[in-house]
């Protein structure tokens, strides 16, 4: 048992370390795919001309990256941070790819 | 090990001010100085004293253009008003001119030509302030926004971090060591904290569109497009080959007169000059109201005729334009203009005091343990050559500007030379020298260096302090009283740093702040 515990602790540090690295690659990179969809899909969906449409959405998506940032570094899972991330990511893809597929504007 | 969410803020909030710490410390500092920046160009063009007309600025500008670059493609007049003491001209040569040959000329308030000396001015602070130096101007906004948004994030963390600061801001005790700084850091950052939150944001809206392309490139195939239609911009005039005599400036001045019920023209652009098809874009002075994307309106270049006017702007369109005005806070008078000025000192103060935490906090840790990570050394000595170097680069950059001659090659380029030298010199210094030490003698000669701008500008010029107090000339003797300002609280600072010993090592309870203990 005490060897368990002891090999635990020596890795403590690497994966405490392993963690952090996965919380700043979704608080920035990830965030940043995100905010990027996420910004697209208002300038797309926005019931709004096109440069208007465009320029909400390019307003708000410096409120949005640094919102979801701080909730990134809140929650303390990061499987669960890159669980939400992921869906997200591949929700907002959809409903991108549907609307450009659609048509209009452009 | 429980992680509460005010321990995993403050490490947000401490690491993410730490990397950008310096750049946003020197994007404060020069953007700061920059709601001055036509005074400073004053100071800096001390030669100059006429009176600005910009009636008969823009009138002069054509005259000087038709001799000087009467083919060029485009003609582009920065017109003078009560802050800006210069005529700016740019123009796009035409396609047989000599490439050799200038395309942009300052002449005085008057739109005379004027012995002026080669200097940037204010407008290399208010460059510098996100196109950096030394570095391709993309790169440098890459930086800038990247430093912006990571502020952003330490604003919002730092205050769920400080989760007393709005109480807190009203305890400020001196000489307690570490306490001080962080009641200084609390009182500088809720002081002005509406400020910092509107000035990063505004600040990342300024340059939005390359930040988040993505806004855009759903709606638009290219941003041109956007662009075009967002901010109303005249449509591809070419040129007709055929020349024609360009409708009189006066006549041209009258018709904005009586669109903008006499405001104000901020610039004048004159596409395809002595052409059939010239056309002359009027933007009003972004003087006249908060938002920056100023109407304009487009006229026959020959004939004089209005042709059309930018619509009225759309909500979203408005908003932006408010940002941006916001941030740049051209339309500021001078009340406001003094109250931007101190908010941005404050930021300044904010991340400073931040930086110096971070080492105190530390530095204690570090006693104990008997030795010092390269991580800490790197930080204190950047801390002094960044926070004390960069403000003595600042006074030299005036003073140069002063003491280079006149007639020298590539002049207004050693002026913004020598504030580098000076902030890499005052590193080289810190790195060799005890910190403590460092940071006296740093304080000491920015104070010195600060000193001698207004000495060196009254041995320089006939307009020192007491003649510009007698005359009224208030640029003048305000920045002259601002050097001596700098001058003496930097001495303060040095003074105070030689005489405070460091307070004995004791354990630091920082349970009123909220602070983990690291």
């Amino acid at each position: 048992m005490n060897v368990v515990e002891n090999t635990f602790a020596s890795l403590w540090p690497w994966v405490r370390r392993r963690r952090m690295t996965a919380r700043i690659m979704a608080a920035v990179p990830g965030n940043y795919v995100l905010t990027a969809l996420l910004t697209a899909c208002i300038a797309r969906l926005l019931p709004a001309p096109p440069a208007d449409a465009s320029m909400t959405a390019l307003l708000l998506s410096f409120l949005i990256f640094p919102a979801l940032a701080i909730a990134i570094f809140s929650v303390r899972s990061v499987v669960r941070i890159w669980i939400y991330i992921g869906a997200a990511i591949a929700a907002f893809s959809v409903l991108l790819f549907v609307s450009l597929s659609a048509g209009g504007r452009l | 090990m429980k992680q509460s969410l005010r321990q995993s803020m403050s490490v947000l909030h401490t690491w993410s001010g730490l990397i950008v710490g310096w750049l946003l410390f020197a994007i404060f500092l020069t953007g700061t100085c920059a709601y001055f920046q036509e005074e400073i160009t004053k100071w800096m063009q001390p030669e100059l004293t006429t009176h600005a007309d910009s009636d008969l600025a823009a009138i002069n500008a054509v005259e000087y253009l038709q001799e000087t670059a009467p083919d060029a493609q485009t003609w582009f007049i920065g017109l003078p008003d009560d802050r800006k003491a210069t005529t700016r001209l740019f123009w796009r040569p035409g396609e047989n001119a000599d490439p050799s040959a200038p395309t942009r000329a300052v002449l005085d308030g008057q739109g005379a030509a004027a012995e002026i000396r080669d200097t940037q001015g204010g407008f290399f602070l208010y460059r510098f302030h996100f196109d950096l130096h030394y570095m391709p101007a993309i790169l440098a906004r890459y930086l800038v926004g990247i430093a912006a948004m990571t502020m952003l994030i330490a604003i919002i963390s730092g205050v769920i971090t400080h989760k007393k600061i709005f109480i807190d801001f009203f305890t400020l005790r001196f000489g307690k060591g570490q306490r001080s700084w962080l009641d200084a850091h609390n009182m500088s950052a809720v002081f002005a904290l509406p400020f910092f939150l509107m000035i990063t944001y505004t600040g990342l809206v300024t340059l939005a569109s390359m930040y988040m392309p993505f806004a855009i490139t759903a709606n638009y195939k290219s941003a041109g497009d956007f662009f075009q239609e967002a901010f109303f911009s005249p449509d591809n005039a070419s040129p007709s080959g055929m020349p024609a005599e360009m409708a009189p400036m006066s006549d041209i001045l009258r018709v904005a007169a009586q669109r903008w019920d006499g405001a104000k023209v901020g610039d004048i652009r004159i596409i395809s000059p002595n052409d059939e098809n010239a056309i002359v874009v009027l933007r009003r002075s972004t003087s006249e109201a908060i938002g920056d994307r100023s109407p304009q309106i487009i006229l026959n270049g020959v004939t004089g005729a209005l042709i059309k006017a930018s619509p009225d702007q759309s909500a979203a369109l408005a908003t932006e334009s408010f940002f941006v005005g916001l941030h740049a806070g051209r339309y500021a008078d001078w009340g406001l203009r003094w109250l931007y000025f101190l908010s941005g000192l404050g930021g300044a103060t904010m991340i400073g005091t931040g930086l110096v935490l971070w080492t105190n906090k530390r530095a204690l840790k570090n006693q104990k343990a008997g030795k010092t990570p390269f991580g800490f050394w790197l930080v204190e000595r950047l801390n002094i050559a960044t926070l004390v170097g960069l403000p003595a680069g600042l006074a030299v950059f005036f003073l140069a500007n002063r003491l280079l001659p006149l007639d020298m090659e590539n002049r207004s380029d050693w002026e913004i030379n020598f504030l580098f030298i000076v902030w890499a010199g005052a590193f080289v210094w810190a790195a060799g020298r005890p910190a403590r030490r460092a940071w006296a003698e740093m304080l000491g000669l920015s104070g010195g260096m600060f000193l001698l701008v207004p000495i060196v500008n009254a041995a320089t010029t006939s307009r020192n302090l007491f003649v510009s107090l007698g005359n009224g000339d208030w640029v003048f003797a305000g920045f002259d009283a601002a050097m001596l300002f700098f001058a003496s609280a930097f001495g303060y600072a040095a003074f105070k740093c030689l005489k405070v010993k460091r307070p004995a090592p004791r354990p630091v309870l920082n349970k009123r702040a909220g602070l983990p203990a690291e």
